[in-house]
This record gives structure tokens, C-alpha cells and sequence, in this order.
């Protein structure tokens, strides 16, 4: 049986994983996956709440925002790191602890 | 007649905006300058005489008035009343200053155009004049004694500046200190004046004052033990001394004479020493309840005569000038003293009138002759003589005012000084305190005939004293700003124009029969008619009083006690048969003196040496001054004040305190360096720096860090949730 705790524990694993990988890893790349798995888990807790609370639409439409936001936000992040790496020869996340260039 | 602040104002603010743009604006365009300025006072001129046609050939109400005011600032709390209005007040005798003033000063810009010309501070001259005469006129619009002194001490300022204007000639700057310093001693009184009248009044409009003095406000007021009418009176007439170069502060006057000869006509015909008459004029109910008028007759009957002596010895025209002024002064001032308050009023509009002309013809005699050694203007009369030919329009006007000055019949001087002395006359018959101030006028008169044709002869007659001088002063033809402004002046020197037509038969209508208007429109301030005056803000219409003036009102012996009213008119034509035989007998001297030559003054010289000095030397009042009052009085004093200053309180008191302060801040530098410095300021910053070291660690710039501090307080918050 397919309950609203099986999603919320699929998600739970989502947001953890991610989060994990985002304080880990010292690849920026690596770290806005780590970003992209937590937006998804938000969105399938969206999805999962429409479904075995309300069953209405607006969980979905949420989740559709949510998906947008991310491909923007991945976007705008790959430029940053393009950009870094044109600047620093590197991606490493402890290259980028200074304010300054 | 409803009259607005547009119709007023300008009179005043044209000269002074002139001023303003001519001094800040248009600097070194001369030529505009002058426009500017001529342009300014000839319109200001216009808006007086639409005032004047008004006043005078309005209708009437004797004590028709137009009193605007607006509070100034009012700082009153509870029952302490602290403020101050700010007004205009025109009444008869306003408008025919505005209309003089005016008018002389548009005829001396106009002459000053001619007269400058080749000055190389042309533009600066007017300047100054465009601010004296706007001064002049805000003096006579004001309502109140302290715009009065305002303006007082503006025309102060102006004549300073307009007399050392040649400052690089020797003597004009010490003329110009000279004569600020000694106006400004009896300004000082006038101040005290005015702060004595506030105390009791509690603002120092005219008005005011008239009604503080018919309620009886001032009985039973004193100041320094002297009943507070008398002392707010003398101040005031100090005031007067000082402007208006009155014995004993007449010394600035003749100084004076340094500035140009249009500014001096300018300061002493229309403007600043009239000034000083005007205010005691609008003063005189308070100097009468305050008993000074034998005081004031005095002073002018002193001055009247004594001016005129020095006057008999001088050679310079210019001074010649300049003390005929001083004792033409004394006439009013002595008018003022007996009580004749319209002819002392007369005599300051017709001694305008014909000293101005005067001043401007001596200037246009002294601008001619020029020096060709020493490239100077001549202003001695012994190298004149014989100038009648070669100026005969100067010549002309000069003589008309001399007719005037010297009292001939139908000439305006005649009309005014002749009611003076009558007036005297009549009181000292009726008092014998006035017998003296009334002999002085008359003796006075007799030598002012003299000089005045002394002045004529050697200047115009005779034979030319110095014949190279006399060859190079070119031919007099007529010019518009030179010849003008003289003739018209010297028009307006004919009596008829004063008293009414040659027939007796006035100007002025009141009860069907026909006034000289003058005696009609100027009259004494009848105090008791302020006594529930209610004053009227701006925008209001005028007050128009119902009082029309009836025959039985009108009051020809201008309030002289009863007993001595029906002698008025008998002892008023023996005073005029005196001025006329004592007028024509000063001429006659002259004539024998220097045309004839029958009498040799050299002889009066030698026989009078001792008095001849004395009048050469003014008295010694210059030498008494300076080497009696300033340098043994004042500088003694000086020298004490800067011992005490240097010797006492600079050494021991600013010394001592230094040395006690020096005492207190070794203690002070101790606790500051230790406990405040060390302690208190090092300390917060060690402890802060202790933290910081802490917190420095956080602040890493690696994200991840943030990151886990993040998930460890969220962590954290709902744990002990």
C-alpha cells in the first residue's frame, strides 16, 4: 500500500541526500545537484500533499513553479561557475571564500 | 484717496533698489549707474507728488493721516508685553517732506551728472546718493522711533561715506570720522531716548506717544530722578543736536564741506540735517511736556547767531556755505523752541529749497574755475570776483537765494524766518526767558544778510582778483543738467509759493474764506486727539478723520497763551518791519564793504584782532575738543581703562586663572591618561578584540560551514522543540 508517508519518506531521503552532498563535496557543480535534489524533494512533497490531502491542482501547479525556479536557478548557477572558473582555473568551493576577486 | 502699499512703497524702495542694483550689479557700468539712479529717484518723485497733490489740494481734514502698521515681532508672555510695530504715517507735514525731499534730490542727481562727470568714481557716487535719499525718505514715511533711528543711523553711514569720498585727499577721511563720531554722540542719547519712552509706553510710535502724553502716562515716570518727559525729551533733542549740528556738536558740519559739492547739498538742504528738525518737530509734544522748549530756543538762538559770526570771516565759499547752514539751523531749531512749529517747518522746506540751490550753484562756480598749476577746482573766494559775466545763470540763481537767505521781502526765506522771529519775538514779550534766544535771531539775521552778500560781491563782482584764473574759466552757456536744475530751484525761492499769492490771498479754503496753506496744513500735533486712536493694520483703508477744519478752529497764533493772542498780529508786523530794516542794513554794509570799498574791513580786523581770531579758529571749538575733552579727558581716561584692562585683569585675573587652571589639568591629565585612557578606552577594546577572535572563526567565507552551522541549529531549534 502506497501511503502519504512512503512519498514523504522517498523525500525525506531526496532532501537528505542532497543536503548532504551540498556540505560534502567540494565541487560547485556537485554542490548545485546537491541544490536540485532538495528543490525536488520539495516537489514531490507538493505533489504528494495535493494528492492525499486536498486532491486538487494547485500541489502540481506548485510543483511546475518549483521545477521552472530550478532550471532557472541552475541556470544562473552554471554561469556563476563558468564564470569563477574563467577567473580561478578551478571549481573548488574553497576558492570561492573570499568576497573579493 | 484710498491708498495702498503700492502707492507708498515705491518712494522709498526705488532709491533703494536703485542702490542695490548699482552696488551689486551694474559696478562698472557708469554710465547706466547713473540712469538707474536719476531714473529711481524722478520715479519715486512722481509717486510723492501724486502724495503731495493729495495732501495739499485734496480735501481736507486738518489732522487727515494715513497710519499703516504691522507687527514687526511680538515676543509678549503673559502679562509682559514685548513687541514691536512697524509702519508708515503720513500726515500733512509727511507729504510735503516726501515732496521736497524728492524733489531736491531728483535737481541734485540731475546736477551731479553734470558735476561728476569727470570724477573716475562716478558710478560709486551715485550709488551712494540713490541710498541717502532712500534713507531720507524712510525716515519720513516711518511711524515709529526706532525705524526713525534705523534710518538715522543709515544716513549716518551714507554721509560718512559721501563725505570722505575724495579719500585721497588729506583731511576728508578725518572729516568723515569727524563727523560720524560726533553725530554718533548725540545718537547715543537718542537711543536712551527712545529706550526711556518704551519703558513707559511700551512702543514708540508716534502715536503712542501723543496718547501716552494726553492720558498723562509720563507724570509721575522718572528716569535717573528727572521726570521721564524731560529726560526722554533732552535725549531726543540730543538726537537733534547732534544731526542737525547744533551748538554744542556743531563741529562736524563745516568739515563736512570735504565732500563733493552736490553731496553736500544733498546732506545739508534736503536731507540729514533737516532730519534732525523733522524729529523735533514730530517730537515736540513730548519736548513740551517735558518743559525743554527755553532749552531749545536757546540752543538755536546760540546757534543761529554764533554760525553766523564764524561764517563773516571764512573766504572759502564752501564753508561760507556750510555755516549759513549751521545758523539757518538754529532758526528752526529756535522755531521749534518758541512754539512756532509751522514756520520752523516752513523754514526747513525753504531752507531746502535755497540752499540746495546754494550749494549746487557754488559747485557749479567751483567746478568752472580750475587751476592750471595745480590742477584744482578753486574754491577761494579772494581769487574770484567779477564771475557775474561769465556766469550769468549761475550768477542769477545764486542771487535769488541769497534774496532768500537774507530775508528780503517776497522771497521765501523772508516768509519762514520772518514768522520765526515774529514768533520769538512775541515770546520773549511774553516771557523774559525768551528775550535772549529772540535778540540772538535777530542779530543773527543781520549778520546773515552780510555774509551772504559779502559772499556775492567778492564771489561775482567787482573786478576780477585773479586775473589768470579768471581768463581760462570758460563762458557760462546753458546746459540741461547744469543750468537747470538752478533756475528751477531758484524759482521756487519766491515767497509766493509759501505764503500763498502776493496779495495776502492764500492757497487754502477753510470756512469760505482763503489760508496761506502752510500755516492750514502744518500744525501742532493736538495730543489730545490721539487719546482713542486705534491703529489700522495693512489693507485696511485710511483713516479719514470727520474733522473738518472750521474757521473758529483754525487758530492763527498757533496756541500762544491768550493774553498775548491780539498782540500777535501788531507785534508779529513789528518783527517784520525789524527783519526788513535789519536784512536790508546787512546789505547795505556789505555793499559799502565791497563794492563801494567806502569802509575798509581790514580796519574791523585790526580793531576787533583778539575776536577775529577767535572766529577764524570757530571759537576754538575744534582745539577745546581735541586738546581739552579727547586729549585731556578722554585719553587719560583711555590710558586708565587699558592699565586696568592690561595691568589688572589681564595679568591677575587671565594670568591667575591660567595658573590655577594649569594646577587643575595636571590632575585632569593624570586620571585621564591612566583610568580613562588606559583603563576605560584600551580595555573596551581588549575585551573586544578577545570576542572577536571568536567570531572571526565563523566568518570563514566557505560556504559549507554556513551550511552546516545552518542545519545544525535548525537541528538544534527542533530538538528542543
Amino acid at each position: 500500500m502506497i501511503t502519504l508517508s512512503s512519498y514523504l519518506m522517498i523525500s525525506l531521503a531526496l532532501f537528505l541526500s542532497g543536503l548532504v552532498v551540498m556540505i560534502s563535496r567540494k565541487n560547485i557543480i556537485a554542490i548545485l545537484l546537491g541544490i536540485e535534489l532538495i528543490l525536488n524533494a520539495a516537489a514531490l512533497n507538493f505533489v504528494a500533499y495535493t494528492r492525499f490531502v486536498n486532491d486538487n491542482i494547485e500541489g502540481h501547479i506548485m510543483s511546475l513553479f518549483i521545477i521552472v525556479i530550478a532550471a532557472a536557478e541552475a541556470a544562473v548557477g552554471l554561469g556563476i561557475v563558468i564564470r569563477f572558473f574563467q577567473m580561478r582555473e578551478s571549481i573548488h568551493i574553497d576558492d570561492a571564500a573570499q568576497l573579493q576577486s | 484717496m484710498d491708498y495702498t502699499i503700492w502707492a507708498i512703497a515705491p518712494i522709498v524702495l526705488l532709491p533703494f533698489f536703485a542702490f542695490v542694483i548699482n552696488a551689486f550689479i551694474v559696478k562698472k557700468f557708469t554710465k547706466l549707474a547713473v540712469t538707474i539712479s536719476c531714473a529711481a529717484i524722478l520715479g519715486s518723485f512722481g509717486f510723492a507728488s501724486k502724495v503731495f497733490s493729495d495732501f495739499v489740494f485734496g480735501k481736507y481734514a486738518e489732522d487727515y493721516h494715513i497710519h499703516k502698521v504691522f507687527n514687526w515681532f511680538d515676543l509678549s508672555y503673559g502679562s509682559q508685553i514685548f513687541k514691536l510695530d512697524m509702519g508708515i504715517y503720513i500726515d500733512n507735514m509727511t507729504a510735503v517732506m516726501l515732496f521736497m525731499v524728492t524733489g531736491v534730490a531728483s535737481l541734485i542727481h540731475i546736477f551731479s551728472t553734470y558735476y561728476m562727470a569727470e570724477d573716475k568714481r562716478f558710478g560709486r557716487f551715485f550709488v551712494y546718493m540713490s541710498l541717502f535719499t532712500s534713507a531720507m525718505l524712510g525716515l519720513v514715511l516711518s511711524d515709529n522711533l526706532l525705524s526713525v533711528f534705523i534710518f538715522w543711523e543709515l544716513m549716518g553711514f551714507c554721509s560718512y561715506s559721501l563725505i570722505g569720498f575724495y579719500y585721497e585727499k588729506e583731511g576728508a577721511g578725518n572729516a568723515s570720522m569727524k563727523a560720524f563720531m560726533t553725530t554718533r554722540i548725540g545718537d547715543v542719547f537718542f537711543l536712551l531716548g527712545i529706550l526711556a519712552i518704551w519703558s513707559v509706553v511700551g512702543n514708540v510710535t508716534f502715536v503712542d506717544i501723543y496718547r501716552a502724553i494726553s492720558d498723562g502716562s509720563f507724570n509721575g515716570a522718572f528716569a535717573l530722578g528727572i521726570p521721564l518727559a524731560t529726560f526722554a525729551g533732552f535725549s531726543i533733542f540730543m538726537g537733534t543736536i547732534g544731526k542737525s549740528a547744533q551748538f554744542p556738536l556743531q563741529v562736524w558740519l563745516p568739515d563736512a564741506m570735504f565732500g563733493p559739492t552736490p553731496c553736500s547739498a544733498l546732506i545739508h538742504a534736503a536731507t540729514m540735517v533737516a532730519a534732525g528738525v523733522y524729529l523735533s518737530l514730530r517730537m515736540y509734544p513730548l519736548m513740551d511736556a517735558g518743559n525743554l522748549t527755553t532749552l531749545i530756543a536757546y540752543i538755536g538762538g546760540i546757534t543761529a547767531f554764533g554760525a553766523a559770526t564764524i561764517a563773516l570771516v571764512q573766504t572759502d565759499i564752501k564753508a561760507v556755505l556750510a555755516y549759513s547752514t549751521i545758523s539757518q539751523l538754529g532758526y528752526m531749531v529756535l522755531g521749534v523752541g518758541v512754539g512756532s512749529y509751522n514756520a520752523a517747518f516752513m523754514h526747513l522746506i525753504t531752507h531746502a529749497v535755497f540752499k540746495a540751490c546754494l550749494f549746487l550753484s557754488a559747485g557749479s562756480v567751483i567746478h568752472s574755475l580750475h587751476d592750471h598749476h595745480t590742477h584744482e577746482h578753486v574754491q577761494d573766494m579772494p581769487r574770484m570776483g567779477g564771475l557775474r559775466k561769465k556766469m550769468p545763470y549761475t550768477f542769477w540763481a545764486m542771487m535769488f537765494c541769497t534774496l532768500a537767505i537774507a530775508g528780503v521781502p517776497f522771497f521765501s526765506g523772508f516768509v519762514s524766518k520772518d514768522r520765526i522771529l515774529g514768533d520769538a519775538l512775541i515770546m520773549g514779550i511774553a516771557s523774559k526767558s525768551y528775550i535772549i534766544p529772540a535778540l540772538l535771531g535777530f542779530a543773527g539775521a543781520l549778520l546773515t544778510a552780510f555774509y551772504m552778500f559779502r559772499m556775492m560781491f567778492l564771489t561775482f563782482f567787482g573786478e576780477p582778483r585773479d586775473k589768470d584764473l579768471y581768463d581760462h574759466t570758460k563762458k557760462e552757456t546753458f546746459s540741461l543738467n547744469r543750468n537747470f536744475p538752478l533756475l528751477l530751484l531758484s524759482v521756487f525761492t519766491l515767497g509766493v509759493f509759501f505764503s500763498g499769492s502776493l496779495t495776502g490771498q492764500g492757497f487754502v479754503k477753510v470756512a469760505g474764506e482763503r489760508y496761506e496753506w502752510f500755516k492750514v496744513l502744518i500744525t501742532k500735533p493736538k495730543v489730545e486727539k490721539f487719546a482713542s486712536y486705534e491703529r489700522q493694520p495693512w489693507g485696511n483703508t485710511d483713516i479719514k478723520s470727520n474733522f473738518q477744519l472750521s474757521k473758529a478752529e483754525y487758530d492763527p497764533t498757533y496756541g500762544l497763551p491768550a493774553k498775548e493772542a491780539h498782540h500777535v498780529h501788531h507785534w508779529h508786523l513789528v518783527g517784520a518791519l525789524i527783519s526788513i530794516f535789519i536784512a536790508f542794513t546787512g546789505i547795505f554794509i556789505a555793499y559799502m564793504m565791497y563794492i563801494k570799498k567806502a569802509w575798509n574791513p581790514g580796519r574791523w580786523v585790526s580793531m576787533f584782532t583778539r575776536w577775529y581770531r577767535a572766529l577764524q579758529n570757530k571759537y576754538y571749538f575744534d582745539d577745546f575738543y581735541i586738546g581739552g575733552i579727547i586729549k585731556k579727558g578722554l585719553l587719560p581716561l583711555n590710558n586708565l581703562l587699558a592699565y586696568i584692562d592690561m595691568g589688572l585683569y589681564d595679568r591677575y585675573a587671565v594670568d591667575g586663572w591660567e595658573k590655577v587652571n594649569r594646577a587643575f589639568f595636571t590632575v585632569a591629565k593624570w586620571f585621564d591618561n591612566i583610568v580613562v585612557d588606559t583603563v576605560a578606552v584600551d580595555g573596551t577594546g581588549a575585551s573586544v578584540r578577545l570576542f572577536n577572535v571568536v567570531l572571526r572563526m565563523v566568518q570563514s567565507g566557505k560556504i559549507q560551514l554556513y551550511f552546516m552551522i545552518i542545519v545544525f541549529t535548525l537541528v538544534g531549534f527542533i530538538w528542543t522543540l
